[in-house]
């Protein structure tokens, strides 16, 4: 492969790593933060495809739909977490699972009650629909705008996380719930706040990617398998290695879905079992 | 993890009582079931014998894909049924008898489903079928069931190459064109075209791999000095391309051959334009491209080449300009609100030319209306089929043509290129 191909590749390469980091980075807080494995984070992503979908519809103004699929999928998130979430903390894992397996049905139903059983479909808006030729690359705006979120998204995580106050906190609550709520840290506020921005996030990578590809029910399934193995692969202490990791997996699966299309998801599989095999807490994970 | 029993009866009871809920939620919400009600005219010229099936009722078991991503596929075939359906009871029924159908879900189980529809609903013939591997399944039980099946949609050529010719499993009959529309028809498209290279992007499966195949062989005979230059696989329900659109954006192609089909091929054209291949790619053929749902689907938007974005599909409502064909459509669209799906109108025939075999044999006995089907021709809105003995294949052609946004409702054709059937079919001995 020449120069260009190689880099043209790169791109599309860059841009499956972004949308992964996206939903990996949701996954990384809820279940770093709240300790919860939230099995309906592909429920949220689609939530936030079809919450576009018709905001869109309705708007045609591309940022403000986004904005709005966002803050509502981030909502019922943290109605999800009040309600329903917050009753399973103190119990063993498996009612977790159960509890937020529970959700993922009934927003799957709920989804197929609203918008039917087909599948939906938005324009890409007409200026993002270009594409720029830059010495025999054709960089298309679309695919420039999800690997440029996922950019911002990893600084705006890192300068939360370390210069301000709630960072601090949460990173408190990371570390040491027990300890952070005897500091009088509000421990609730922060659990509330870290599920509605990890399933603002998913709904964000939702409504992303609508425009590109369609929206149905359980059309996101096998992308959150892979930001689980994602978040297996990177471990949960560190946001950088999340990113590291989410790149890596994007460009990987890539090139293989090229070359072997059998085994793509198969290999990532195997490396997730023989990171845990030898390092159980993940490349990056502290503890 | 260990489980006391006060815990263990909890999660026990808990588990019973979601069953329970759910178990009444769906019986509570089950949607009421269609009946069906017609009426049986009987017409008697004093003198002449009464031509009588032994049956007051003809049953047609139905299977199409009806859940999942492909759910609109079964659907098309349901609204071919029961339009040919309606208009046979409204006149009188096939010998006075009453035509009825019974749905199935060709997803659960084919195989399942045909032995019920036969042992436990008694149907009397079984038409329809999607997906070309259940196809193959109820092919190869086809003399257990010993019933005449259909197929209104598979595809694949090795049902009626292999089972019916090879096999001499004389109870599988199709109504739609198979896969020589995807590989060889194509072909004769391409070969005018004044590209030299080109490249493929098929389903990791038996139709594309077929599709695929087809049309390179056959291409390379008509135009030695074309080149293949690059082929791509994608797994059955891809739904991002950008990993196989960027690697044919990369090589030397010049044209596209595609034979993805349904949701896919409209996903696949619009990230092939936002990729900016429709740039590049002077001239795209998608075989089942003006299949209606991708019409209706990618409408104003559905992208042109420069030399054209040539499709086809298993019949299209524009071709031929005849009689029946236009009535066909006017009643379909008054029914159903859309223009018809080439698969509901594979299905409307295909019980048509149960009917008039009926006619002929009158009959239920399978080896007499087999008999009356083969060489049977009959007029259908696709045209004149003629359904030849050997392979039981339904012979008729369908043209491909050029994507025009000269159409009000939906995209249209302009340069219907027609090849004879004869033509571009493969022939027994199929060697």
């Amino acid at each position: 492969m020449d120069l260009t191909s190689f880099l043209v590749q790169g791109l599309i390469n860059l841009y499956k790593g972004s949308l992964y980091w996206i939903l990996a980075l949701g996954l990384v807080l809820i279940f770093g933060v709240v300790r919860v494995i939230n099995f309906a984070h592909a429920a949220f992503y689609v939530t936030g495809s079809y919450l576009m979908y018709t905001f869109y519809t309705y708007t045609s103004n591309f940022i403000v739909s986004l904005i709005i699929a966002m803050i509502i999928t981030g909502a019922l998130g943290a109605i999800v977490e009040i309600t329903i979430i917050r009753r399973v903390y103190k119990l063993e894992t498996i009612y977790q699972l159960l509890a937020t397996f529970g959700v993922a049905l009934i927003a799957n139903e709920a989804q197929k009650l609203i918008w039917g059983k087909g599948v939906v479909y938005i324009s890409i808006p007409e200026t993002l629909g270009r594409s720029v030729d830059f010495g025999g690359i054709t960089i298309n705006y679309y695919v420039a705008l999800i690997i440029v979120t996922g950019l911002l998204l990893f600084i705006a995580t890192i300068v939360f996380m370390n210069y301000t106050i709630t960072g601090l906190r949460t990173r408190a609550v990371w570390r040491d719930p027990v300890m952070s709520e005897a500091l009088g840290i509000n421990t609730r506020l922060i659990y509330t706040l870290v599920f509605f921005t990890g399933t603002a996030l998913a709904g964000l990578g939702g409504a992303l990617t609508v425009p590109l590809i369609s929206v149905g029910p359980g059309l996101a399934d096998y992308l959150i398998v892979t930001a689980f193995i994602i978040v297996v692969i990177a471990g949960l202490g560190s946001i950088t290695g999340a990113y590291i990791v989410a790149i890596l997996v994007g460009v990987f699966s890539s090139i293989l879905v090229l070359i072997v299309p059998e085994l793509d998801i198969v290999i990532l599989y195997i490396i997730a079992a023989l990171i845990l095999l030898f390092r159980p807490h993940g490349l990056f994970g502290e503890r | 993890m260990s489980v006391d029993r006060r815990d263990f009866i909890k999660i026990l009871g808990a588990g019973a009582a979601g069953l329970v809920v759910g178990a009444v939620l769906g019986w509570a919400t089950k949607p009421s079931e269609v009946q069906e009600i017609t009426r049986t005219v009987t017409v008697t010229t004093p003198g002449v014998v009464e031509r009588r099936l032994p049956k007051a009722t003809v049953k047609i078991g139905v299977l199409g894909i009806r859940s999942g991503l492909w759910s609109t596929y079964g659907e098309f075939i349901e609204q071919g049924a029961r339009l040919a359906t309606e208009e046979i009871n409204a006149r009188g029924g096939i010998l006075g008898s009453r035509v009825e159908l019974v749905f199935r879900d060709e997803q659960a189980d084919v195989v399942k489903q045909a032995r019920e529809l036969v042992d436990v609903e008694n149907v009397d013939f079984i038409v329809g079928i999607d997906s070309s591997g259940n196809a193959l399944r109820v092919g190869g039980i086809v003399d257990e069931l010993g019933k005449i099946v259909i197929v209104t949609h598979a595809a694949t050529h090795r049902l009626t190459e292999e089972l019916v010719f090879k096999e001499g499993k004389k109870l599988i009959f199709r109504s739609s064109v198979p896969v020589y529309q995807d590989g060889i028809l194509a072909a004769y498209i391409a070969k005018d075209l004044p590209v030299r290279k080109w490249a493929g992007i098929n389903g990791d499966y038996e139709f594309g791999r077929v599709s695929w195949e087809l049309f390179t062989k056959t291409l390379k005979t008509l135009r030695p000095d074309v080149e293949f230059v690059t082929a791509h696989w994608p797994k059955f329900g891809t739904e991002d391309f950008t990993p196989f659109i960027s690697a044919l954006l990369a090589s030397d192609a010049e044209a596209l051959h595609t034979s993805i089909w349904a949701i896919e091929l409209v996903t696949l054209q619009r990230q092939l334009t936002a990729m900016g291949g429709y740039k590049k790619f002077k001239a795209v053929i998608s075989t089942l491209g003006y299949s209606m749902d991708v019409v209706y689907a990618l409408g104003a938007d559905y992208p042109t080449a420069e030399l054209g974005t040539w499709v086809s599909a298993r019949y299209m409502w524009l071709y031929p300009p005849t009689k029946i064909n236009r009535e066909f459509v006017d009643r379909f669209k008054a029914r159903w609100g859309r223009l018809p799906a080439y698969s509901a109108e594979t299905t409307y025939s295909a019980i048509y030319m149960l009917k008039a075999a009926l006619e002929n044999a009158v009959s239920l006995d399978p080896d007499a209306v087999v008999k009356a089907l083969e060489g049977l021709v009959i007029l259908t809105p696709a045209g004149v089929r003629w359904i030849r003995p050997e392979d039981h294949q339904a012979v008729y052609e369908t043209p491909y043509g050029r994507i025009t946004h000269k159409g009000v409702e939906v995209p249209l054709l302009e340069d219907l290129k027609a090849v004879p059937a004869m033509l571009y079919y493969r022939h027994p001995p199929f060697m």
